[in-house]
C-alpha cells in the first residue's frame, strides 16, 4: 500500500519538475523576446544606432543578418534566438571590437555569480546569527534594532561608500596621526594588508548583503519564523526526546528563507551592477555599464540576457531545493 | 486614514510622516525656485564645515550643500509621483481584470506579469538607456512599467478573495455592472490603502534608481544640476565629509520614512480587517 503511494508521488514529482522547468524556459523565451522587441522598436534605424553613421557596408549587412533585421519581427527573433542558444550572441562593436560577446559576457559573469551568491549567503548567515543571539524579543533590543532598521532604506551603494570611508578614515588616522590628506572615499583602500583583489570583493559582498534592506528582511523573517517554529508542538516533542534542537529548526527555516531569496534576486542583481562599478570589479555589472557608456548594443544585450537567464535559472534551482526540503511545495507552486 | 496614523502616538512614525511631508512640500516648492548651479559657484568658499551661514557646509566649488540638497528633490519628485500613479493605475487595472475574469485571459495576463517580474530592474533600465535617449522621464516610465506586476499581484489576490464574499455576490445579483463593482466596491472601497502604499513604494524606488543612476553619472541627473546621487559621488574627490554625507543621510532618511509610512498603512489595514 505505502509503496504504491510513494510511486504515485514520485511520478507526480517528476511531472512537476518537468513542468516547472518548461515554465522557466517559456519565461526565458518571453523575456528574450521582450528585449528583442525593444531593440526592433527603437526609434530610427537600428543599424545606424549601433554602428553610427560611418560604418562600413559589410559591417552593416553583417549586423543586419545578426539581428535578423531583414525578416519580420517573429522570424527575425526566431533566427536570433536560435543563434543565441548555440552560444553565438554576435560580436562586440566598440567596447572590445570583434570579440565574441558570449565569451566576454560569460567570463565576466562568473564574478557576478560568485558575488551575488556569496552576498546572499553572508546576509542569511548574519541574519540567522543575530536572530538566534537575540532570542525572544525584549524592549532593550530596540536600542540595537531601531538604528539597524535604517539599513532597510540604505541603498547598497550608500552602504559601500560609508563602509569604505570608515575604513579609509581608520587607515589615514594610523598613517598620519589623525590628519587626513586624500579624499574621504577611495575605491579601494590603497594601503591594505589584505590581498589586493580580495579586499574590494569582500567589501562589495558586505555592501550588497547589508544594503537595500536584504539583511533586515531576512532578519525579520527569520526571527518571526524562529519564534513560531520554537513554539510549535513538534519542537516540544524534539526537546522531550532530548534530540538536538537547532538542526530541526534549521530545516523548517529553509523554505521561508529561500522564498525571500526568490523575491529578492532581481534586486540583488541590480545592486550587484552598481556595487561592482563602485569597486571596479571585473564582473557583468561593470561590463554592462562600460559597454552601455560606449553604446555597444550587442554586448549590452548579451550581458542583459545573461542576467535574465541567471534570475530564471536561480529561481528554478531555488524552487527545486524548496520542493526537495518540503514536498508540500510541489502542490503549492505547481 | 492619515489622521489615525497621526494619532497612533508612535514617535518614529510621526517623525517619518513629518519627513514625508517635508519632501512633499519641497517637491511642490522646488519648481518655483530659480536655482542656477553655475552662478552659485564661489571658489573662495570651498569645503567649508557646517556653520550658521552654510548650514550643511559647502562642496568643492563653494556651493551650499543645504540648498543643493533641497533643490535636488526636484530631480525625483514628479518623475516618482508620475511613475507611482502609472504603476498603480495600470497595475490595479490588470490585477483586477486578472482576478475577476480568471480563465484564459486571466492566466495569460498573469504569465505576462510574471515575465516582467523576472527582469532585473537595473539591468533592464540600463539596456533601455543604451537604446533610447536616456532621460529621467524615460527612467521613471520604465520603472513604473517594471512595477506594474508587483501592484497587480497584490490587487489580484485581494480581488480574488473579495470576489467570493457574500456582499459582492449580492451586488452582482442586484445587477450592478461588473465594472462598477470592480472599480467602486472593490478597488475604491477596499484597495485604497493598498494602492496608496504601492504608490509610496514605487516613489521610493524611483528615488533609489534616480540616485543610483545619478551616482553612476551617465544616465541620471548630470552635474552641475544637483541630485542626491551625484552629490554622493563627490566623495570620490572631496577631502571633507560634508559634501556627500548629508545627501547620503537624506537618501536614507527619506527612503526609510517612505517605507515606514507605507508599512504603517499596511498594518492599519490589517487591524481594520480584523
Amino acid at each position: 500500500m505505502s509503496s504504491r503511494l510513494d510511486e504515485t508521488r514520485g511520478w507526480s514529482l517528476s511531472v512537476w519538475v518537468f513542468k516547472r522547468t518548461l515554465r522557466s524556459f517559456a519565461l526565458l523565451v518571453g523575456a528574450s523576446f521582450l528585449i528583442y522587441a525593444t531593440l526592433r522598436t527603437a526609434p530610427g534605424n537600428m543599424v545606424d544606432l549601433i554602428l553610427g553613421i560611418n560604418g562600413t557596408e559589410e559591417a552593416r549587412s553583417a549586423l543586419r543578418a545578426e539581428f535578423g533585421l531583414d525578416q519580420g519581427i517573429i522570424m527575425g527573433y526566431g533566427e536570433w534566438a536560435v543563434r543565441a542558444l548555440t552560444g553565438d550572441l554576435g560580436r562586440s562593436i566598440t567596447f572590445s571590437p570583434g570579440d565574441n560577446v558570449a565569451e566576454v559576457a560569460s567570463s565576466a559573469f562568473l564574478v557576478t555569480l560568485a558575488l551575488s551568491v556569496l552576498s546572499l549567503i553572508v546576509s542569511v548567515t548574519l541574519a540567522f546569527a543575530l536572530a538566534v543571539a537575540l532570542g525572544r524579543p525584549r524592549p532593550k533590543h530596540n536600542l540595537l534594532l531601531t538604528p539597524l532598521s535604517y539599513l532597510n532604506a540604505a541603498p547598497s551603494f550608500v552602504v559601500a561608500i560609508v563602509l569604505t570611508s570608515c575604513i579609509n578614515a581608520l587607515i589615514y588616522m594610523q598613517l598620519e596621526g589623525g590628519g587626513r590628506m586624500g579624499p574621504s572615499w577611495y575605491p579601494i583602500p590603497t594601503y591594505q594588508a589584505i590581498s589586493e583583489s580580495l579586499a574590494p570583493f569582500s567589501f562589495a559582498m558586505i555592501s550588497i548583503s547589508l544594503g537595500d534592506g536584504l539583511f533586515i528582511d531576512l532578519f525579520n523573517a527569520l526571527r518571526a519564523e524562529l519564534r513560531s517554529v520554537s513554539g510549535a508542538q513538534y519542537m516540544n516533542a524534539v526537546r522531550a526526546k532530548g534530540a538536538p534542537v537547532l538542526p530541526h529548526m534549521v530545516k523548517n527555516l529553509i523554505v521561508p528563507t529561500l522564498s525571500i531569496f526568490t523575491a529578492r534576486l532581481p534586486l540583488v542583481l541590480s545592486a550587484v551592477v552598481v556595487v561592482e562599478y563602485i569597486f571596479t570589479l571585473d564582473g557583468s555589472g561593470y561590463l554592462l555599464l562600460e559597454a552601455a557608456r560606449v553604446r555597444d548594443v550587442p554586448l549590452v544585450v548579451g550581458v542583459s540576457l545573461f542576467f535574465i537567464a541567471a534570475v530564471i535559472c536561480m529561481n528554478l534551482i531555488l524552487d527545486l531545493v524548496k520542493a526537495a526540503v518540503d514536498p508540500r511545495e510541489v502542490t503549492r507552486v505547481g | 486614514m492619515w489622521a489615525k496614523l497621526w494619532r497612533a502616538r508612535n514617535p518614529s512614525l510621526t517623525l517619518s510622516m513629518f519627513v514625508v511631508l517635508v519632501v512633499l512640500l519641497s517637491g511642490l516648492l522646488t519648481p518655483f525656485i530659480d536655482y542656477d548651479p553655475v552662478e552659485d559657484v564661489e571658489l573662495k568658499l570651498r569645503y567649508l564645515a557646517p556653520s550658521f551661514e552654510h548650514l550643511l557646509g559647502t562642496d568643492g566649488q563653494g556651493r551650499s550643500v543645504a540648498l543643493r540638497v533641497f533643490v535636488s528633490v526636484k530631480a525625483f519628485f514628479f518623475p516618482g509621483l508620475i511613475a507611482g500613479l502609472i504603476a498603480v493605475v495600470f497595475g490595479s487595472a490588470l490585477g483586477a481584470t486578472c482576478g475577476y475574469m480568471g480563465g484564459l485571459i486571466g492566466r495569460s495576463i498573469a504569465a505576462l506579469l510574471e515575465l516582467i517580474d523576472t527582469l532585473p530592474r537595473m539591468v533592464f533600465l540600463i539596456l533601455i538607456c543604451t537604446i533610447y535617449q536616456p532621460s529621467i522621464t524615460l527612467i521613471a516610465l520604465v520603472s513604473s512599467f517594471l512595477f506594474i506586476p508587483s501592484v497587480a499581484t497584490l490587487v489580484r489576490r485581494r480581488v480574488e478573495a473579495l470576489g467570493a464574499e457574500d456582499y459582492i455576490l449580492a451586488h452582482m445579483a442586484h445587477g450592478f455592472h461588473p465594472f462598477k463593482i470592480i472599480t467602486y466596491h472593490i478597488l475604491w472601497l477596499q484597495c485604497r490603502a493598498l494602492m496608496i502604499r504601492q504608490l509610496i513604494f514605487v516613489f521610493a524606488y524611483v528615488l533609489f534608481i534616480e540616485t543610483a543612476l545619478s551616482y553612476l553619472g551617465d544616465y541620471g541627473v548630470q552635474e552641475p544640476t544637483p541630485s542626491w546621487g551625484n552629490m554622493v559621488a563627490q566623495a570620490r574627490t572631496s577631502p571633507t565629509l560634508w559634501p556627500w554625507l548629508f545627501p547620503a543621510i537624506a537618501i536614507i532618511i527619506t527612503i526609510a520614512s517612505l517605507l515606514a509610512v507605507g508599512d504603517a498603512l499596511a498594518q492599519q489595514e490589517e487591524e481594520v480587517k480584523r
